[in-house]
């Protein structure tokens, strides 16, 4: 009777550590908090990462010239990689137009760019972390995964080119609005998923991000996705980033040996399953 | 009991729906929850790269027939940062894998948990016992 009463009380802790893994999945992509009381302020797993340092604490830093300093490795995004539904700003709406929402049914997670080691796009994430590099005239975002990349926008007040060349991550033009750093992109291939669910997007993308260093440990990102071309109205995904302070950039070249691709079967789901 | 502790060990933030969350697809697209392995083996190769590192082991079954399985981890960049190293696991060592198998049934799992003879474990993500 005793050992039954144990073995109860184990499964349920077990069952709410289950819970508490699944719904971290849940979260924005590789979303930085932490776990138990005090999250990871006081360290501990951000992200799947574990035995993290604290979270630098205090005021956002700023470069000799007074813009915000986003330079560092970040962990997080604007979205959930699972299904960017569940990162929409309060009120908003992902309302694909008909051709869209057929195709997501027939979606296929072989297909999926990100799982044949091609880029993720905007505002997807990745359990892996980035770096902001802030140069004169042009910053940087270097992607560890997935996959090893990087997107360049420039900070020199320049429009975008009339005709871009298309592009997975498209053409980024970047200024300062107070505090947040803003990024518009446009001039993207069809390429890329929004999700493991298999959310399109057309060349008509125009992206708008948000960053913004709200102190020196995190960073709130929002990110505009207006696309005519495969849905009804522009919504707006709100997500957050955490400084990795204990860590820098490892290589990650997805496709030096993606083996399990040809083990990949099944409608575009997400990290539990689920489908649109 | 026993398996019951095994699953509060693997259910210490590396689990969704009973399988781990995965790096770049969905890991229900690949591995069914539902087909639990549970395999004793001598590794026979050890594959450190990306973006999933895995290795290799020779099971042998009561009557002989040896079969050898390919067994998945997270990406190599996860796992040192959760204090793996790339020769955490290496060729010859007898491990116990526990896990789950491939959709499509081949002889291909992920491997949730790694046990050695002397009783120390490492698991998909990581190599903190605690999963901590």
């Amino acid at each position: 009777m005793r050992e039954r009463l144990i073995a109860g009380i184990a499964l349920a802790v077990a069952v709410a550590a289950l819970l508490v893994a699944s719904l971290s999945a849940q979260a924005p992509a590789g979303d930085a908090k932490g776990k138990g009381k005090g999250g990871a302020a006081k360290g501990g797993n951000v992200g799947l990462y574990q035995r993290q340092p604290p979270t630098p604490t205090g005021p956002a830093p700023k470069l000799a010239d007074g813009t915000p300093d986003l330079s560092g490795v970040w962990l997080g995004g604007g979205a959930s990689d699972a299904d960017i539904s569940r990162s929409l700003k309060p009120g908003d709406s992902v309302v694909m137009l008909p051709w869209a929402e057929a195709l997501v049914k027939t979606r296929q997670s072989k297909d999926d760019p990100e799982s044949n080691c091609l880029p993720s796009g905007i505002p997807r994430g990745s359990p892996y972390p980035w770096r902001i590099a802030q140069t004169p005239g042009i910053y940087f975002i270097v992607f560890e995964g997935n996959i090893h990349s990087w997107r360049q926008i420039f900070m020199d007040g320049r429009k975008h080119p009339e005709d871009p060349e298309l592009a997975w991550y498209g053409n980024s033009i970047g200024r300062w609005d107070g505090q947040t750093w803003v990024i518009d992109t446009i001039g993207f291939k069809d390429k890329f998923w929004f999700d493991y669910v298999g959310h399109p997007h057309t060349e008509k993308l125009h992206t708008t991000e948000r960053y913004t260093r709200t102190d020196m440990g995190n960073l709130s990102i929002e990110v505009t996705i207006d696309d005519p071309g495969a849905y009804a109205k522009p919504f707006t995904t709100v997500g957050r980033a955490r400084i990795m302070a204990g860590t820098e950039l490892l290589e990650y070249i997805c496709q030096e040996d993606n083996f399990d691709l040809q083990h990949i079967s099944g409608p575009a789901q997400g990290p539990g399953g689920a489908t649109r | 009991m026993r398996v019951i502790v095994s699953v509060l060990t693997a259910g210490l933030g590396i689990l969704a729906l009973g399988l781990p969350v995965m790096a770049h697809h969905s890991g229900a697209a690949v591995f069914d929850n539902t087909k639990k392995i549970d395999l004793t083996g001598v590794v026979t190769k050890v594959e450190w790269v990306n973006p999933h590192a895995h290795f290799y082991i020779d099971v042998k079954d009561a009557a002989g027939k040896v079969t050898n399985w390919n067994l998945e981890l997270a990406s190599p960049s996860i796992l040192v940062r959760n204090g793996w190293k790339r020769n955490s696991v290496k060729e010859g060592d007898m491990v116990t894998v526990t896990g789950s198998r491939a959709r499509d049934n081949s002889n291909f799992g992920i491997a949730q948990t790694i046990v050695f003879p002397d009783g120390h474990k490492l698991n998909f993500l990581s190599a903190f016992e605690d999963g901590k």
